[in-house]
């Protein structure tokens, strides 16, 4: 009798740490589903034991992240950091720190207008005789469309995503893209870089003139021309207005103006090998400030592409476009090309030692993984590919003092993953984002 | 085991692979011999210069050396016999739309700031298929949906070239107009609420074409004072430069005679309208494509001296070319018209030298039919001195058919360009062969 209840003594003895245990877990994880406000002071954390690859030198095998207010304070050998006393630590051993990664080109939070029936007959002919909408959207601020998703966000998470460029995603002259750190469901506390660039597309889905690709590049040209013209008109007339008639007001020129002569970056959709290289024309005919987006055929102009030193945003998507000879022979070869040609893309430019950065464009975030695994098994550098992705895009957004790399002073966009990143089984399991800690850890592990 | 079969399993994708990239690539590759070549005992017809039997052809980097016969090559030179077949100067198409992304701009009337060579597709197909019919360079064109259209292009075939290797420089630079039914929408079915685009009539193409040629002349007008302001001694406070428009600017080209006009016509009297509008502005005409009703004004056109790009025998599938006759090309030809026949089409390309070899049945010589898809093509799109006949010091652009080309029933069995080996119908033939015997081919 005196035996059990010193048992059951013990038992519970040995439960009070675990108890312990549960109620800082509960504590925490209750902490974190309540987003802070903006205003509250935020907690400083201490990332202890774990794997640190800074991206500014040698990985650390085991290290300490500080993170205060959002950002890193210190990082370095266990031995070295002193953990602040007022720090919540985080045992984090076993798993591996990287800088969050980065997107620079997705279409997230945008509202898409789906069509579930086709029109009636009465429809179709009333939408084509009434006038049509504007379709052209150079002074667009995406920024004001956004509707950040809580189940987007964490599924980006997922992927190792802390930072995403939303581009707009309608007619020629896109509109204005903004950078986002994918810390809330808050647009004004989510803004990294607003506006970042404004986005060019040769698309031909029009009613309207330009309704063809010739014509599309004619349109360009000519609104370019005009906005060097407007400015210099205005630049003339504040100057002096004296024997010079005022301009007249244009908002579609004024919206150009930062880019076209302030050379503000602008970014070209190129969806094929000939879309490059209308691109590279345009860049080189108006001396702008330029970047290639989509470009899963750059691998095709590798050698204008060095030539023209232009960064990349290259999609993981390997689909050929419908101009390629592989789409035209038949699904087969369509097919072959999509998973044993394509893929090479990044490896190619790799080789060619052509700057770029990847993203997700057109991808969903369960094709990412797969795609990226995709184009390291065809050559590109495990090394190669997280630079793409952290590093590269944060040079080529403006923003590699504040991120791409784990360093103090630098925003603490982070992500502890069990296992090495990019590899099949590999989970993210904490998410820092502007040291928001977000955790997706599986029940029982 | 199971080692040994996933190696199996390797060595199996490993062949696959190079296999399906190996036949994948082999249709877009070219059997390069670096421009150098002897063709040896071909029946070669010279265009310009008769005909040479059992002659051979030696080509020097992409050039023509020398023709004659017995020639020997410097060593390495990669060797084609003949055998007797006929070998002539590749064919040109001076009308056609293949390898583009994209044909009108046909929301609007007036487009010439638009540029076909802006949306060259180096990856179309139709390339190929016009390479197996002896088709070395096209003339590919804006469509005809507008009263003024686009500027053209002139490309050479190199399939498996990148898109900027294709283009010809040397051409004429040429502008598209076009007349008549296509312009004014006239088969167009209207939609309720959707106003008709003007111009609707043949009266108004030519008034609406008039009508931007005088706005071009106020715009170069309008630079002319500018630049004579910016240099004179006391130039204005505040002279701003006029804005730059490139519709306008185009045009300005035209009337400076640094663009040619091709105009897409099929009756007399638009035609006659247009070469009055040419005389009216000063700009030169390159020639009239289609032009079904050239033989009821050879006159004009001599005087004009403005040549035509025609089907040889198609007529009649519109109004306007009711009144076509199949004996307009031979026709016009006698009369001293310079004369080509064009396909239009990405399929009648590959057999272009079947629509000349038909001019022979209304009345012209073999000799003069096969100048319809040469020489005379070459000297409208301004490419005479470099193509379009088999001489000493023009481009190795060539084609080897099974039996006279304007035969009906001769075949193209080899297509050249600049001396290198673009299609081969005996390799392609033993490639295929080779693809569907061996597993993981296409």
């Amino acid at each position: 009798m005196d035996r059990q209840l010193k048992l059951h003594k013990q038992g519970f003895n040995r439960m009070i740490p675990v108890v312990l245990l549960l109620a800082v877990i509960l504590s925490f994880v209750s902490g974190l589903r309540a987003t802070p406000a903006s205003d509250e002071v935020k907690p400083a954390y201490a990332l202890v034991n774990c794997r640190i690859y800074t991206m500014s030198g040698q990985p650390i095998e085991k290290g300490t992240i500080v993170i205060r207010d959002g950002l890193i304070e210190t990082v370095g050998p266990v031995e070295k950091i002193t953990v602040p006393p007022d720090a919540e630590v985080i045992e984090a051993s076993g798993l591996n720190a990287y800088p969050g990664l980065i997107s620079a080109h997705t279409n997230l939070f945008l509202e898409v207008k789906e069509q579930t029936q086709p029109p009636s007959p009465e429809e179709f002919l009333t939408a084509y005789t009434q006038p049509s909408e504007p379709q052209e959207f150079p002074d667009l601020l995406i920024f004001k469309e956004i509707k950040p998703k809580k189940q987007t966000i964490e599924s980006y998470h997922k992927a190792g995503f802390t930072t995403v460029v939303v581009v707009p995603n309608r007619g020629i002259f896109q509109g204005q893209s903004v950078v986002l750190n994918l810390n809330s469901e808050n647009p004004n506390q989510m803004v990294l870089k607003q506006p970042w660039a404004l986005h060019l597309n040769f698309t031909t889905e029009r009613g309207l003139y330009p309704s063809s690709l010739m014509g599309t590049v004619a349109f360009i040209r000519q609104k370019l021309y005009d906005t060097q013209h407007y400015a210099l008109h205005l630049q003339k007339y504040n100057s002096s207005p004296l024997f010079l008639k005022r301009p007249e007001y244009d908002p579609f020129l004024e919206a150009l103006v930062p880019f076209v002569v302030e050379k503000k970056p602008v970014v070209f959709q190129c969806n094929n090998q000939e879309d490059i290289k209308r691109a590279l024309r345009l860049v080189n005919e108006f001396r702008l400030n330029a970047i290639l987006t989509g470009c899963n055929e750059a691998w095709r102009v590798a050698g204008q592409l060095k030539a023209a030193k232009i960064p990349l945003l290259v999609t993981l998507d390997f689909r050929p476009p419908t101009t390629s000879i592989y789409s035209q022979q038949g699904e087969a070869t369509r097919k072959k090309a999509e998973t044993e040609i394509y893929p090479a893309n990044p490896a190619t430019l790799f080789k060619e030692k052509i700057n770029f950065a990847l993203t997700t464009f057109g991808l969903s975030e369960s094709s990412f993984l797969k795609n990226l695994q995709a184009a390291i098994k065809a050559g590109l550098p495990a090394e190669a590919a997280l630079k793409a992705l952290t590093v590269e895009p944060a040079r080529i957004l403006g923003l590699d003092k504040q991120l791409g790399s784990l360093e103090p002073g630098k925003i603490a966009n982070i992500i502890l993953t069990k296992g090495e990143l990019f590899d099949e089984k590999t989970k993210v399991v904490r998410v820092f984002v502007d040291g928001i800690v977000f955790s997706y850890e599986e029940k029982g592990q | 085991m199971s080692a040994s079969v996933n190696r199996l399993n390797k060595i199996h994708f490993m062949l696959t692979t190079f296999l399906a990239l190996y036949f994948l690539l082999a249709s877009k590759q070219a059997l390069f011999a670096g421009g150098n070549l002897l063709i040896k005992n071909a029946n070669i017809l010279t265009v310009t210069n008769g005909v040479i039997p059992h002659g051979d052809v030696l080509v020097v980097n992409g050039i023509i050396k020398q023709v004659g016969q017995n020639l020997a090559a410097p060593p390495g030179t990669k060797i084609i016999e003949a055998n007797g077949r006929y070998l002539i100067p590749g064919i040109i198409d001076t009308h056609t739309h293949i390898a583009l992304s994209g044909t009108n701009e046909g929301t609007e009337a007036i487009t010439p700031e638009v540029n076909m060579a802006d949306v060259i597709n180096a990856d179309d197909p139709s390339i190929f298929t016009a390479l197996t019919g002896g088709v070395t360079m096209v003339h590919t064109m804006h469509g005809s949906a507008n009263p003024i259209g686009g500027i053209n292009v002139v490309l050479k075939l190199k399939w498996g070239k990148p898109s900027e290797e294709l283009i010809v420089k040397e051409a004429y630079p040429t502008l598209k107009f076009a007349l008549g039914e296509n312009v004014k929408q006239s088969n167009r079915t209207l939609l309720p609420g959707r106003p008709q685009r003007y111009p609707a009539t043949r009266m108004g193409a030519n008034a609406i074409i008039r009508r931007e040629l005088l706005k071009a002349r106020d715009y170069m007008a309008q630079w002319d004072r500018y630049n004579q302001l910016k240099n004179s001694k006391n130039p204005p406070k505040n002279l701003l430069p006029p804005r730059r428009n490139l519709r306008l600017e185009t045009l300005a080209d035209l009337l400076r005679g640094k663009l040619i006009a091709r105009c897409h016509a099929y009756v007399a009297t638009e035609m006659i309208e247009f070469l009055n509008l040419a005389k009216e502005f000063g700009f030169k005409i390159g020639a009239f494509e289609h032009a079904w009703e050239a033989y009821k004004i050879t006159d004009e056109l001599l005087k004009a001296g403005v040549g035509i790009s025609v089907f040889i025998d198609s007529w009649a599938y519109k109004m306007e070319a009711a009144e076509g006759i199949a004996y307009n090309a031979a026709y016009c030809t006698k009369r001293g018209i310079l004369v080509s026949i064009n396909s239009d089409s990405g399929e009648r390309i590959r057999r272009l030298f079947n629509e000349a070899g038909k001019a022979v049945k209304y009345g012209l010589t073999q000799d003069e039919a096969i100048k319809l898809i040469t020489i005379n093509a070459a000297k409208q799109l301004g490419v005479d001195h470099l193509v379009g006949s088999i001489e000493v010091g023009k481009q190795a652009d060539l084609a080897l058919f099974s039996e006279h080309p304007m035969s009906a029933y001769t075949r193209c069995d080899m297509t050249i360009i600049e001396g290198e080996v673009y299609f081969d119908r005996d390799q392609l033939l033993k490639e295929r062969e080779a693809a569907s015997t061996k597993k993981g081919g296409i």
